[in-house]
């Protein structure tokens, strides 16, 4: 099993022990990472995509032709890079004449799209290529008991016609990974909404993410165990500046499924950098002691 | 009374041009992508079908600019799960939203992303903070991006 990763912007500047925690629990599996240079910003979905379409497939189809080159499926760890290269991949699958107009722009730096990978989150990897029933073989130290309150978010499974990961409505692949290494996975009301980071009126996206904090708390969950870095953005260092705005307290740690993953793997919480979260877990900070 | 606005269907051209920006064509107005939008659930000013209706009729003065409510879209894609016509709304949002910037009226702020990726490869730019965490987790330094081809694919340079 060997694929490309594209870990993104965030991931490798803002939040670099997600991919730490990726690179270490894939080691642990087995899962060979074949790293390509040269990649730039995915580009960003929502204000890349918003600025020019054209742009964002053409900078998009540039990265995936890196990886083409290595002959190896890309794996991605962020929703967001996920989003933008799975639908710029599939659009330039299904349109030949979009695929030559793009193309006619990668000419000019003596590149080519081909089409010949596939763009995939890297924890549809673990289901469909690992295997779940595997991953309770590489666990040392189950995290029993531990009642996380799972949060999809939006762009690892919708729109469903491209993402091709799971039910959008009825999702199963984080609760299944969580049960794998000792987890109990909690769902709530607000389980299934959107964190609300693409919308420019705040007063909108402040309330969504109160009422899922608010629900996570309402679910006696020790934490929310969530797949996005955007996401993680919002309800880390977010339910701090809404806890001042709004004068509440939430108190969640929020944690990126291939930490707790790592945790299971027996990685100390160092190693996946807990200890840099906002709001800090002191179940499993002390989980190494 | 309300004032009554003028009909331009010249407007369908327009939004056409734009990458998916003719799914607008296909909406029939059932309003199956309205119940689910959780824009809409926290703000009754938002709401998918009416923003279809205004492009149907060409309402461009009132979604093309800087105070448009398409700018609180959230992005989730759940009306583009709920159309039975595959209209997928959000898309044709993104291309309003690319009408409007292309016209020069995105809100503050929404070109500095472009800007940076353009300029820098990237969203979210390194610091030094950054170069200490990849030490202390043991990961590569983070290597340059090739702005120049960057350049080159966009802007022809």
């Amino acid at each position: 099993m060997k694929y490309t990763p594209f870990f993104g912007c965030m991931m490798t500047t803002k939040y670099p022990w997600f991919e730490a925690a990726v690179r270490r629990t894939f080691d642990k599996m087995g899962i060979e990472l074949v790293d390509r240079d040269g990649f730039t910003c995915c580009p960003d979905p929502i204000y890349f995509q918003a600025h020019d379409k054209m742009e964002w497939y053409t900078i998009a189809a540039r990265n995936i032709s890196l990886a083409e080159e290595a002959g190896y499926d890309i794996i991605t760890t962020c929703s967001g890079c996920t989003a933008t290269l799975s639908e710029v991949n599939l659009a330039l699958k299904e349109d030949a004449a979009l695929r030559a107009e793009i193309n006619d722009r990668l000419k000019r730096i003596g590149r080519q799209y081909k089409g010949t990978v596939n763009v995939r989150h890297a924890v549809t990897v673990l289901r469909d290529d690992f295997g779940m029933e595997r991953i309770a073989g590489t666990v040392t130290r189950p995290l029993t008991g531990l009642k996380v309150a799972v949060h999809y978010g939006c762009h690892l499974l919708k729109p469903s016609r491209v993402m091709r990961v799971d039910d959008p409505d009825r999702p199963t692949i984080l609760d299944n990974l969580l049960k794998a290494i000792g987890c109990e996975p909690i769902h709530h009301d607000k389980t299934l909404l959107c964190c609300g980071r693409a919308c420019m009126d705040n007063s909108i996206s402040d309330q969504m993410v109160i009422d899922i904090l608010e629900d996570v708390v309402g679910s006696g969950a020790d934490c929310m165990g969530l797949i996005c870095p955007t996401c993680f953005d919002e309800f880390d260092t977010g339910q701090i500046l809404l806890g001042r705005k709004y004068k509440k307290s939430f108190n969640i740690p929020v944690v990126y499924a291939f930490q707790l993953l790592g945790l299971a793997q027996g990685l100390a919480p160092q190693e996946v950098g807990l200890q840099h979260h906002k709001v800090k877990m002191d179940k499993l900070l002390n989980i190494g002691a | 009374m309300q004032e009554k606005r003028k009909i331009d269907f010249g407007f369908r051209n327009k939004l056409n041009a734009v990458a998916e920006g003719f799914r607008h064509n296909y909406c029939y107005q059932c309003g199956a992508c309205v119940a689910d939008c959780p824009s809409h659930n926290y703000s009754e000013n938002f709401n998918p079908r009416l923003i279809l209706l205004k492009a149907i009729l060409g309402f461009e003065d009132e979604l093309v600019q800087a105070g448009s409510e398409i700018w609180n879209c959230t992005n989730c894609y759940t009306c583009a799960e709920r159309c039975p016509q595959d209209v997928r709304p959000v898309d044709v949002i993104i291309a309003l939203k690319n009408l409007c910037i292309k016209s020069g009226k995105a809100p503050e702020g929404v070109e500095r992303v472009a800007e940076s990726v353009i300029s820098f490869g990237i969203t979210t730019k390194a610091t030094t903070l950054t170069d200490r965490w990849r030490q202390e987790l043991r990961l590569a330094a983070i290597k340059e991006y090739p702005v120049d081809e960057l350049k080159k694919i966009i802007k022809g340079e």
